[in-house]
C-alpha cells in the first residue's frame, strides 16, 4: 500500500477514492477507457431485492451547475448483480461497497439478508434517500426516529459494517447522522442528491423532477461532512460535485475519510484516474506522508 | 474508444441553423462503424454535460459532425471559433451492421442525415437515399454526397415529392420489396413511429437510429433509456445497446 492508503471500517483501500453509487453502471462499462481497479473501492449501482424497471423518459437534465436525474434506481436486483457481476470484481480483487435499497423497511432487510459477507465487500451502503410508500412516499431519511428504526432492522440483519448514505433534505444532518450511528451504522456518506426541480419555457411545462447533482452541491455536502465529523464518532465518506483534486482535498480536510465521485465523470470520464494522480503529487508537493495526516485538518 | 483533445479547424454554417463542425484530434478516433456517435464538450463553461453527436465523417485524425442549432448547448456550439479547444469522446454506441448483399434503403428525416451519412458513404451505390426536408432550402446539407441514389420529399413541395418521406417511400416501395431490401432509418419519432406502421404487415428487416438525452453517453448513468420488448430487461441504454436498434425489438 503507498501513500494514498486509508484505513476504513476495518479494510485498507490503496487510495481513498470511489465512485458515487449510480454514476459508474456496473463497472464494467469504464474499461475500454481506464482499468477500475486503480480505484480505492467500486460502489455498486443502487441494489434492491427484485429488479426495478425504473422510470419513464427523460431521466437526465442539464442545470448550469449540475444536473437532474430522475432514473427511478433501475437495477437488475441483488442476486442477479452477485451471480453476473460480481466475478468481475472477484477477479480484479477490487473491493466493493454494496449500495441498496428498498421502498419498505422489509425490502431494505430482506434485500440486506441476500448480500453475502465476503472479504470484498467492505460495507453495505444504505442509500436513506427512497421513498417510503407505507408513509405517503415520504423518505426514510428525512425523520431521526425513522432513520434510527430502519438502520437498527438492517444492522440486526447482516454482520457486514453498514453506511448510512444521508439526503440533504433534512432540517439538521447532524441529529439524522445521530439517528443513524445509535441505530448500529459503523459509517456515513454525505451527502445523496437533493430533490429539485426543472421548468421548459418552450414546451411551459416541467418536463423532469429528480435529484440535483454536481458542483452545485459541494458547498452543502462539505458543511455535512464538516459538522458530522466534529460530533459523530464514525468515518464519513465525502461525496457531492467534486470535480477535481482540490475538491477532493477539501473534502478530506473536512474530515472524510474518503470520497466518492459521481457527475463528475460525466463531464470528464477520465476526473477519477485524474484526482488519484493529483492527490499523489499534492501530498509530496506538500510533504505529507499520507492522507490520515490531512484527514479532518481544517478543524485545526 | 478514448476522450481525447481536440482543435475545431471548420465550423460552417451550411444553411442557417445547420453546421458542420471538423475536428483536428490528437490521435486517430480509431475505427468507426456507421451509426456511432461522440459525446463532444461544447468549449463553453456554461454548458454542463456534453453533448452526443452521430460521426458524420472520421478520417485520420480528423472527425465531422453536422448538426442542428436546437438548444443552449447547440447555440453556444455554433458560436465556437476555429482552432477553439473541444474534447471528443468516441467512438461509442453501437453502429448500423450492414448485411453482405442486398439493397439497402435509407431513410432519413431532416438532420437524420447526420446520422446515416457515413452509412450511405460506406453502401455506395448499393443504397438509396429517402430523405425528407422541410424545403428545397435544405438542399444544400447534401452537397457531398456523391454516388448515391436520392429521391427527396419536401414538406412545403417546393422539390421533389410533395408530402413526408414516409409517403413517399409508400409510393416507391413497390418494386424493391421483391429484393428483399433491408431498411435503415434515423430522423423524428413521428418518422420513424409511421415508417413502422407501414413495414409492420411485411416486418421487413429494419435498423434505426434513436436518440435520447443523455449524461454521459458510456452506458453509466442509465439516463437515456429505450423500452423493448426483451422480456427479461426491456429498457435499454440508448447509448450502450444503441443507438441503432432492429426496429421489431422496440416498443414504440
Ligand atoms: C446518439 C445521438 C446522436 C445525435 N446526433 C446528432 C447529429 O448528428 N446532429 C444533430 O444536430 N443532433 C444530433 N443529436 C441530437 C443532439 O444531441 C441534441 O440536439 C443536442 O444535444 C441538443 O442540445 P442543446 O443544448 O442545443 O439543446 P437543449 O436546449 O438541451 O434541448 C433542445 C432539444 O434537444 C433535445 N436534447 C437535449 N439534449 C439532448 C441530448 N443529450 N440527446 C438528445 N437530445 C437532446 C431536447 O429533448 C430538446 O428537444 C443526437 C442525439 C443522440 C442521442
Ligand atoms: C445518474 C445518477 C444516479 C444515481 N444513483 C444513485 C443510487 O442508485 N443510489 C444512491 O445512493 N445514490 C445515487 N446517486 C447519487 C450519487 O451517488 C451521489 O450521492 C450524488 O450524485 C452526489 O455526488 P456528485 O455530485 O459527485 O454526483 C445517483 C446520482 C446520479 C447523478
Ligand atoms: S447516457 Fe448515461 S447511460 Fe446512456
Amino acid at each position: 500500500m503507498g501513500p494514498l492508503a486509508v484505513d476504513i471500517l476495518g479494510k485498507t483501500l490503496k487510495n481513498p477514492v470511489m465512485n458515487a453509487s449510480g454514476t459508474l453502471g456496473y463497472g464494467i462499462e469504464i474499461e475500454p477507457l481506464w482499468n477500475i481497479d486503480i480505484l480505492g473501492a467500486y460502489v455498486t449501482k443502487g441494489l434492491s431485492e427484485k429488479p426495478h424497471h425504473g422510470n419513464k423518459t427523460p431521466r437526465v437534465w442539464e442545470e448550469r451547475c449540475g444536473m437532474i436525474n430522475s432514473i427511478g434506481l433501475q437495477n437488475v436486483g441483488v442476486e442477479y448483480f452477485f451471480s453476473h457481476y460480481f466475478p468481475f470484481f472477484e477477479e480484479k480483487k477490487l473491493p466493493i461497497i454494496v449500495n441498496f435499497f428498498g421502498f419498505t423497511e422489509d425490502e431494505y432487510v430482506s434485500c440486506a439478508r441476500k448480500i453475502p459477507s465476503h472479504d470484498l465487500i467492505v460495507a453495505l451502503e444504505m442509500n436513506l434517500s427512497c421513498p417510503n410508500i407505507k408513509k405517503g412516499g415520504i423518505s426514510f431519511g428525512k425523520d431521526a426516529p425513522a432513520v434510527h428504526n430502519i438502520v437498527r432492522a438492517v444492522r440486526d440483519v447482516t454482520s457486514v459494517p453498514l453506511i448510512a448514505k444521508l439526503t440533504p433534505e433534512v432540517k439538521n444532518i447532524v441529529e439524522i447522522a445521530r439517528a443513524a450511528h445509535e441505530g448500529g451504522a459503523d459509517g456515513l456518506t454525505l451527502i445523496n442528491t437533493m430533490p429539485a426541480a426543472i421548468i421548459d419555457t418552450r414546451t411551459r411545462s416541467m418536463p423532469l423532477k429528480g435529484g440535483l447533482s454536481g458542483p452545485v452541491l459541494k458547498p452543502i455536502a462539505l458543511r455535512a461532512v464538516y459538522e458530522c465529523y466534529r460530533e459523530i464518532p464514525i468515518p464519513i465518506i465525502g461525496a457531492g460535485g467534486i470535480m477535481d483534486v482540490e475538491d477532493a482535498l477539501e473534502f478530506l480536510m473536512a474530515g472524510a475519510r474518503a470520497i466518492e465521485i459521481g457527475t463528475a465523470t460525466f463531464v470528464d470520464p477520465f476526473t477519477m484516474p485524474k484526482v488519484i494522480a493529483g492527490l499523489n503529487s499534492w501530498l509530496k508537493e506538500n510533504n505529507y506522508a499520507g492522507i490520515p495526516a490531512i484527514t479532518g485538518i481544517a478543524h485545526g | 474508444m478514448d476522450d481525447m483533445p481536440g482543435i475545431i479547424t471548420e465550423n460552417s454554417a451550411l444553411i442557417p441553423g445547420y453546421h458542420r463542425l471538423t475536428v483536428r484530434l490528437e490521435r486517430p478516433l480509431g475505427k468507426v462503424s456507421p451509426g456511432q456517435f461522440v459525446m463532444l464538450k461544447v468549449p463553453d463553461p456554461e454548458v454542463f454535460l456534453r453533448r452526443p453527436f452521430s460521426i458524420y465523417d472520421a478520417r485520420d485524425r480528423t472527425v465531422t459532425v453536422m448538426y442542428r442549432v436546437v438548444g443552449k448547448g447547440t447555440d453556444a456550439l455554433s458560436r465556437a471559433r476555429k482552432k477553439a479547444p473541444v474534447m471528443v469522446l468516441g467512438p461509442l454506441g453501437r453502429g448500423f451492421s450492414i448485411p453482405p448483399a442486398g439493397a439497402c434503403l435509407v431513410i432519413a428525416g431532416g438532420i437524420g442525415y447526420a446520422g446515416v451519412r457515413m452509412l450511405l458513404k460506406r453502401l455506395g451505390k448499393r443504397a438509396a437515399l429517402f430523405l425528407g426536408i422541410t424545403g428545397k432550402t435544405e438542399l444544400p446539407l447534401l452537397s457531398d454526397l456523391k454516388g448515391v441514389e436520392v429521391l427527396t420529399a419536401t414538406l412545403d413541395g417546393s422539390h421533389g415529392y410533395h408530402g413526408n418521406v414516409v409517403s413517399l417511400l409508400k409510393e416507391r416501395f413497390a418494386p424493391h420489396r421483391s429484393q428483399g431490401p433491408t431498411i435503415f432509418a434515423c430522423g423524428p419519432k413521428g418518422m420513424i413511429i409511421s415508417l413502422k406502421e407501414f413495414l409492420e404487415p411485411d416486418k421487413v428487416p429494419c435498423q434505426v437510429s434513436i436518440e435520447e438525452r443523455m449524461a454521459c453517453g458510456l452506458g453509466l448513468c442509465f439516463g437515456c433509456i429505450a423500452e423493448t420488448k426483451d422480456d427479461t430487461n426491456p429498457f435499454k441504454r440508448v447509448c450502450k445497446e444503441g443507438p441503432v436498434f432492429d426496429l421489431w425489438d422496440l416498443s414504440l
